[in-house]
């Protein structure tokens, strides 16, 4: 792909910092990793609006609750390896339970935390906060859906999870393409096979059919491709629709199998009634480890290109 | 004994009160009786004398299970009916085994303990024009999310905070001091930077004189109301098996209420 590369977490600090500047109140609550999360305008631009917690993930998620019942929009902002983790429970009972209107900002999600190793590497929190009551969940696919998702969940009343990753990432939504919450978007129609995903994963996709296309030229399988960046509310009608006409599903996802977007996913459409032949590419109950790259830690755990490819090639 | 000396308005208010949360527990089934006991006369204070406004300052419950004495108190301030305690953690009840913000009058749910003085902190912080008072339990102090909390205070000097501890030294296991000591908690808040009262928490001149004192100031306040677990009950008290309650029986129920009524 010819696309650029963008940061997905620059890009949620410059859009924080823009939202900062038109609106007095919202408020960021930070739990010491401001710098990762370009969060340094902000907080010298709008000192009384920037909390900092300290390493404290627990009591953020608390004080960002009783500022939210203050009349305050906030942003609870950290690592995802340590909000929602950490957290999980402050989340649940301060955030969820007492309906308080914060929304948690998990950065450093997935195996693109490369070198930093497996406690870093966040495979788990979909599960974590999808399984949430009353909690919104979305993961942008580049940093242009990555300003559209900020901008999207600054105005919901709801509490929401947004998962960032740390690498500068190909950009590949259009400029001009809006985000709705609960509303999936067919990035590529095509006929044979549908993949989902969501995250930077999905340019494996893009990738994969391009690869397909080289090797097989016209006989190249026509696949459908779509993002689930809203992953809670999910627009399962679109899934839906797509496996219905290609009878054929991948899901890969930078993430466990066990409570990732597959299993959710494969539950729908078996409580539908349909059965499509599915393979779910994940991370299979396994920890993360260290690795310079993320090519060669997606091949070792089985969600590489090279994967996507030969299950497409098993489905056809 | 009956009637040996008069009364204060607190403390009669305390006594009735403490009738109401027997009858409460044992008419639904069970409850947190025993610290729900020593924590009536702190909330009784907060609410019936004139030193908060609750239409503006904030009360948060961080020990979501002492939530009986939290309702009786709104039971009788007219926020639901007083029938209504009767149906205390039934299924389709208002009044919810912990504390819930479905509850007119309760501004936090809770259940989960430690986490409360860190939402009062937000509040406090988000609203400095009026007060948030906290009250958690000796025991809780064990969660390392208080001690979060305590460092937070002092940094953005909330001194419309109020933290009053319930410290009965009791938890479900046992003493406090046997399951996780807490060493002299007074000192470790005033090394944290924050103002510290102790008081007797069943003397209502010592607690009203402590909430009047903790006053807007630059540091956070801490309130160590000394109280006794099961209180006013003689079989309860400092007795660690009436944490909880479930299913009291009647002679039982009728000795303590017989205590309550000739205190």
């Amino acid at each position: 792909m010819s696309n650029s590369f963008f940061s997905i977490r620059e890009t949620f600090g410059k859009t924080i910092t823009e939202l900062g500047k038109q609106n007095k109140n919202l408020y960021v609550v930070n739990a010491d990793l401001k710098t990762p999360l370009f969060l340094n305008e902000f907080a010298r631009r709008y000192k009384n609006r920037f909390i900092e917690c300290g390493v404290a993930e627990a009591n953020a998620a608390a004080v960002a609750a009783g500022l939210a019942k203050t009349g305050k929009t906030v942003f609870l902002v950290s690592f995802a390896c340590f909000s929602p983790s950490i957290n999980w429970n402050t989340i649940k009972q301060s955030i969820c339970y007492n309906h308080a209107n914060v929304k948690i900002i998990g950065s450093h999600a997935g195996l693109l935390s490369t070198d930093l190793g497996a406690t870093h590497q966040m495979l788990e929190d979909v599960a974590l906060m999808t399984s949430m009551p009353g909690m919104d969940v979305f993961a942008p696919v580049d940093a242009f859906e990555t300003e559209k998702i900020i901008n999207t969940v600054f105005r919901s009343p709801k509490p929401a999870y947004v998962r960032l990753v740390r690498p500068a990432t190909p950009s590949i939504y259009p400029k001009t393409l809006g985000f709705t919450i609960g509303s999936s978007k067919v990035i590529k129609p095509g006929k044979d096979l549908t993949i989902i995903s969501y995250g930077p994963i999905l340019n494996q996709a893009l990738e994969a059919q391009a690869k397909l296309v080289l090797e097989l030229g016209k006989k190249a399988p026509s696949i459908e491709i779509i993002n689930c960046s809203s992953i809670k509310p999910l627009d399962f009608e679109t899934i839906k629709k797509s496996v219905q006409k290609t009878k054929r599903l991948i899901c890969i996802e930078d993430h466990q199998q066990n409570g990732g977007l597959g299993q959710i996913v494969a539950s729908l459409l078996l409580t539908n009634g349909i059965s499509p032949k599915f393979i779910h590419l994940a991370v299979d109950n396994q920890f993360g480890q260290s690795g310079k790259f993320s090519e060669e830690l997606y091949d070792y755990y089985g969600i590489g290109i090279s994967n996507l490819i030969s299950s497409i090639k098993k489905l056809l | 004994m009956i009637f040996s000396r008069s009364a204060s308005p607190l403390e009669k208010i305390s006594q009735e009160l403490r009738i109401d949360l027997l009858d409460m527990i044992y008419r639904s089934g069970g409850g947190h009786i025993g610290g729900s006991l020593s924590s009536l006369d702190l909330i009784t204070t907060a609410y019936f004398s004139d030193i908060f406004n609750f239409k503006k300052d904030h009360f948060i419950l961080s020990a979501g299970h002492l939530c009986p004495s939290l309702y009786v108190v709104l039971a009788r301030l007219g926020f639901f009916h007083k029938k209504t305690l009767a149906t205390y953690s039934s299924f389709g009840s208002i009044l919810q085994g912990h504390v819930s913000s479905g509850v007119p009058g309760v501004e936090y749910s809770s259940g989960s303990l430690g986490q409360g003085l860190s939402f009062a902190c937000g509040l406090a912080l988000g609203d400095k024009n009026n007060r948030t008072i906290c009250l958690t339990s000796d025991g809780e102090h064990q969660e390392g999310q208080i001690w979060e909390a305590v460092l937070f205070a002092k940094k953005y000097k909330l001194g419309n905070l109020i933290n009053i501890v319930d410290y009965n030294g009791y938890q479900i296991d046992g003493k406090t001091s046997d399951i996780m000591p807490l060493g002299n908690l007074a000192a470790k808040y005033v090394q944290f930077g924050w103002t510290v009262t102790a008081v007797d928490g069943h003397d209502f001149n010592q607690l009203q004189n402590a909430y009047k004192k903790a006053q807007n100031s630059d540091y956070p306040n801490c309130i160590i109301a000394k109280t006794v677990l099961g209180k006013g009950i003689s079989f309860m008290e400092n007795n660690c098996q009436y944490h909880d309650v479930k299913n009291l029986p009647e002679n039982l129920f009728h000795k303590a209420l017989l205590e309550l009524k000739t205190t």
